[in-house]
């Protein structure tokens, strides 16, 4: 028996950030800006995206990108709110979405009219954080009947993404969520990331979310 | 599955029978140890690895890389 070692020293991440590298480099040749929203299962991404949808689908120029286990439930949502494609990828089995399907996806969306790509990752505070899917940014979204400790339990996931969103804040006077220690938590994880706070509900905290979106956006080309 | 195609891609077309996989996991890798363990448990049960075992080795900071792989050539020894 020869028994041998070979030396490899290769990330696992390596290709998939390869592939992120050129979704990246494809969404700046059109001018897009692409966020990736990240949450627990039943944050509220899918509502707050047919808010946004709804307000400010044509004005940004927004497309989407859904990801799901099973199903293209969420894709079918969203396309009610807007005339653009909503491209759903149904991930099979896998828990979150990979480079490889949004460099795939990019090529039935019409990048020459968007502004703003959502990517609706798949519900999971763990999995995602690793994946760069080539956006300018991860945005965590929390929901107040979450833990505030959230953050200090998923810290990868805190610590990727550059923007949280609160969300459901019209239920706060019902569950005994302290905006403040959330917010401290996740700041012991990453000091620089930045909130918003909002109810897809009620509407709260929208406009702010909305100009939050426009000030990320490029300036249309006349 | 990404370790499998890193494996697979240095075996190369000769694919010597794989002993192990060593893969580095960072304590804020954000990769649950045991969890990869099992995956790669089952992953490396099937061909082309054809009983392959996976060692972890855990690590400071965030790497999450495959550090070495152990084949048997099989054939003897010089």
């Amino acid at each position: 028996m020869a028994v041998r070692t070979i030396d490899v020293r290769e990330r696992v991440m390596a290709r998939n950030d390869e592939l992120a590298t050129r979704v990246r480099a494809r969404l700046a040749a059109h001018g897009v800006t692409a966020f990736n929203l990240v949450s627990s299962p039943g944050a509220g991404k899918t509502m707050l995206l047919e808010r946004t949808l709804a307000a400010v689908g044509d004005e940004l120029a927004i497309s989407v990108v859904t990801g799901d286990v099973q199903t293209q439930n969420d894709a079918d949502r969203l396309a009610v709110h807007t005339s653009r494609l909503v491209q759903a990828v149904v991930t099979g089995g896998a828990c979150h979405l990979d480079a490889l399907q949004i460099l795939t996806s990019l090529d039935a969306i019409d990048l020459d009219r968007t502004r703003l790509l959502f990517i609706e990752n798949v519900g999971n505070l763990v999995c995602p954080a690793n994946w760069d899917l080539g956006e300018l940014a991860k945005i965590v979204l929390f929901t107040v009947t979450e833990g505030e400790d959230k953050p200090l339990k998923y810290p990868k996931m805190f610590q990727n993404a550059r923007y949280a969103v609160i969300t459901k804040t019209d239920l706060l006077p019902y569950v005994p969520f302290d905006v403040e220690l959330a917010i401290a938590n996740a700041h012991r994880i990453n000091p620089d990331l930045q909130f918003l706070q909002l109810s897809a509900t009620t509407g709260a905290g929208l406009t702010e979310w909305f100009d939050f979106l426009r000030g990320a956006v490029p300036a249309p080309v006349a | 599955m990404e370790i499998a195609r890193i494996a697979e891609d240095k075996l190369g077309e000769d694919s010597p029978m794989l002993a192990v996989v060593a893969v580095e996991v960072g304590d804020d890798a954000g990769v649950e140890p045991s969890s990869l363990e099992f995956c790669l448990e089952a992953v490396l049960a099937t061909p082309p690895f054809r009983g392959a075992r996976a060692e972890i080795l855990r690590r400071p900071g965030n790497v999450l890389q495959v550090v070495w792989l152990e084949v048997d050539d099989g054939c003897p020894d010089d």
